[in-house]
């Protein structure tokens, strides 16, 4: 999942108005952000599903321990806030520690039982591994996607209308900035689902 | 390539867009 994760980031900024959005689109994504280099670093890896084309939507299973386990995801939530209070204050922290955390979330929705407790285990072994596995029905899970993306981006476009007011200028940004977001998202999964 | 693609328009381009909005300033509970 990628374009859910950042719908949920926009519909956040609608209630959340005072945390600047692009760290908000940050947070969402922070622990694939961190899990790319130690992909790159074959630390963590991405293993296609029996059959399955590479990069498919949907169709990998995660090797991920320190960024995708339930601690772990807690601890890069945690420092991810800690940090971000230091310069927009300690309730703008613990939201981005949330949304940040949001990721494990969805993608607990969506992988198949990949998604360990704790890092370290041994290869994994005898560590419980959670996962609900929507991915299995690809068409389900793009489509629940698709709804966090339009839901998320038409709450994020009316708050941006409102904050802008009448002022003209102001109010063809927040129109710009509503109709980019629910593009992007659109043009994110549609390209996540072409396996790009 | 969807990953970042999104990063770039969804942290960057519409991040410094909607940076331009006049949203309320975070409070930092530093005094003014």
């Amino acid at each position: 999942m990628i374009a859910g994760h950042f719908g949920l980031a926009a519909a956040v900024k609608a209630r959340a108005r005072p945390v600047p959005l692009w760290t908000l689109m940050l947070a969402c994504q922070w622990l694939d952000v961190v899990f790319v280099p130690l992909l790159l670093a074959g630390v963590e890896r991405l293993e296609p599903v029996a059959g399955a084309a590479q990069g498919a939507y949907g169709q990998a299973i995660i090797h991920a321990d320190y960024t995708h386990s339930l601690v772990g995801a807690l601890v890069l939530s945690a420092g991810f806030g800690a940090v971000a209070a230091i310069r927009y204050g300690r309730s703008s922290g613990i939201i981005l520690a949330l949304v940040s955390f949001s990721h494990w979330l969805l993608d607990l929705i969506v992988h198949r039982p990949d998604l360990p407790l704790l890092p370290l285990l041994p290869g994994g072994a005898g560590g419980v591994r959670l996962g609900l596995g929507l991915w299995r029905v690809p068409a389900a899970a793009a489509t629940l996607e698709l709804a966090i993306v339009v839901i998320g981006g038409a709450l994020y476009w009316r708050a941006a209308r409102g904050v802008a007011g009448t002022d003209a200028t102001q109010a063809r940004r927040a129109v710009r900035c509503g109709a980019a977001v629910l593009v992007a998202g659109v043009l994110t999964l549609g390209l996540n689902l072409a396996g790009l | 390539m969807s990953f970042l693609l999104g990063l770039l328009l969804f942290v960057v381009v519409i991040g410094i867009w909607d940076a331009r909005l006049p949203w309320p300033a975070p409070r930092t509970g530093g005094r003014p």
